[in-house]
């Protein structure tokens, strides 16, 4: 009983660190590098993505003995399509601020590589509750990962985080951090890079953080084999 | 034209892409692979970088 | 004459000012993916042009005479990536039959096109901004020439950084975001040529 929990709490958080959607297998990158610019659209796409992942490893995993193997591919992508065009109404009728903001991206849901992948690789192949987990998982993953890399941009290109200009639902208020402008409308003083909120800056971030994961992972690495070492030493 | 009118079209619509989708799907399979190029080699370095769980040329590689 | 200018300004603006590929973000995977080899990336970059350009013309009447009039344009996303996906596979089924040695070079990475944000975005952002059918076209072939423009110049600058000795953590990956970081800061010059 306790390793069969075991297995699904591992199921469900494998995707947040270990096997990180965006950081460790660099899967939906389009989406990361263009939704980020303020905090909120990468919380608002982070979440919308989820729900399409959500729902269409529910359903395919559900249909995985009706579907042939001869047409596995074109049946995943109408069922992904279909669950698109739902959030992509559903953000229209009720966060329009978010809606406008994301545009294109919504629609580029479709082509994600990760909803895809992860209906290929695990929901045509698991029961329901395992890939239900498995794209909690991958969500939260995937909304993390892009808050990390909104948090760096707005954060150094505007200055400060602003909250309720593109989710409405959210009272509006400012929290001035390298820019700060008084209640009169003058800036007191602005230490922001506005590159950052450029394209170009979503690279810069992005690179940035692979290398710090790839530097951490090879350390690690090292500290293992430098372990194993000494163990052999000792046995001998 | 009644309310369920544009249901109707909007199904019909899904079921002919659909089914054209599937067709030109199954004669792409089904059309046969030119002489010489049945193993085509999957050159390493061009995979390396893409980590397209999808990809088939990944999923050959992994079966 | 006027229509003529309008064109090439919009083919103009959507190839260089707004680069597809650093600064509308669409199409990273096949970008950051590409090969060091500057031939099977300008391969690439053609079918990517064939691919959008065909499917605007295919889509644009679609929407226009068949999904609006019909008032279900609520299904243009599930109809363009189902026409996307259709056209890929018959220009494969002919490419298969007709000519082998183009199959050989381009086959098994054909199904990827399906899956490029490039393509679903172009035709995807003609119909969101309501362009006209001229207009689509040249966003399409704007897009798509920018697109194989970046690709074969990031593939030169690709073959280069492989074989120099950088920091280790950068290796792979990390190198080349920051090199397309740089390449969208060279993209933002060109911002004041309209």
């Amino acid at each position: 009983m306790e390793r069969i929990k075991n297995k699904k709490l591992q199921n469900l958080f494998k995707g947040i660190i270990k096997e990180n959607p965006l950081f460790v297998s660099v899967l939906g990158t389009c989406p990361a590098l263009a939704t980020t610019t303020s905090i909120e659209g990468a919380i608002g796409m982070g979440v919308l993505f989820s729900i399409v992942l959500i729902c269409s490893n529910i359903l395919i995993s559900l249909l995985r003995k009706l579907i042939s193997e001869e047409i596995t591919t074109p049946a995943y992508i109408v069922v992904i399509a279909a669950f698109v065009t739902i959030v992509k109404l559903f953000s229209n009728a009720f966060l329009f601020e978010l809606y406008s903001t994301l545009g294109v991206f919504i629609s580029l849901i479709v082509v994600n590589c990760i909803v895809l992948g992860r209906a290929e690789a695990y929901a045509s192949k698991n029961n329901v509750l395992d890939s239900l987990l498995d794209a909690i998982g991958m969500g939260i993953g995937y909304t993390l990962a892009l808050l990390s890399i909104s948090c760096i941009r707005e954060i150094l290109g505007s200055g400060m985080i602003s909250f309720g200009k593109i989710l409405t639902f959210i009272p509006r208020f400012d929290i001035p951090i390298l820019k700060y402008v008084n209640s009169v409308g003058e800036v007191v003083y602005d230490y922001s890079i506005p590159l950052f909120v450029q394209p170009s800056g979503a690279f810069i971030v992005f690179g940035a953080i692979l290398a710090i994961i790839s530097a951490i992972t090879s350390f690690k690495n090292s500290r293992k084999k430098i372990k194993e070492k000494i163990m052999l030493k000792e046995a001998k | 034209m009644p309310d369920w009118g544009y249901l109707i079209i909007a199904i019909s619509i899904l079921v002919i892409l659909a089914i054209v989708f599937v067709v030109s799907f199954i004669l792409y399979r089904k059309t046969p692979v030119p002489k010489g190029c049945e193993n085509i080699l999957i050159e390493k370095e061009k995979c390396s970088v893409c980590n397209n769980v999808s990809c088939p040329i990944k999923r050959k590689e992994n079966k | 004459m006027d229509i003529f200018v309008s064109f090439l300004l919009a083919i103009i603006s959507s190839m260089l000012i707004d680069n597809v590929v650093l600064s509308r973000f669409y199409g990273i995977c096949p970008f950051l993916g590409v090969s060091k080899k500057v031939n099977s990336a300008f391969g690439m970059g053609l079918a990517v042009v064939f691919v959008i350009v065909l499917s605007t013309v295919i889509c644009w009447p679609i929407y226009t005479y068949i999904l609006v009039p019909a008032n279900v344009a609520f299904l243009d996303t599930i109809t363009y990536i189902l026409v996307i996906a259709c056209l890929v596979q018959v220009v494969g089924l002919f490419i298969k039959k007709y000519s082998p040695s183009l199959y050989k070079s381009l086959g098994v990475y054909l199904p990827l096109i399906t899956t490029n944000c490039a393509v679903l975005g172009v035709v995807q952002s003609n119909s969101d901004l309501q362009l006209d059918f001229l207009m689509s076209l040249a966003n399409a072939l704007g897009t798509s020439v920018g697109f194989l423009i970046v690709i074969v110049i990031f593939s030169c600058i690709r073959s280069r950084f492989e074989s120099s000795n950088g920091p280790k953590a950068f290796k792979g990956l990390p190198i080349a975001l920051m090199t397309a970081a740089l390449m969208a800061i060279a993209f933002m010059g060109l911002k004041g040529m309209i």
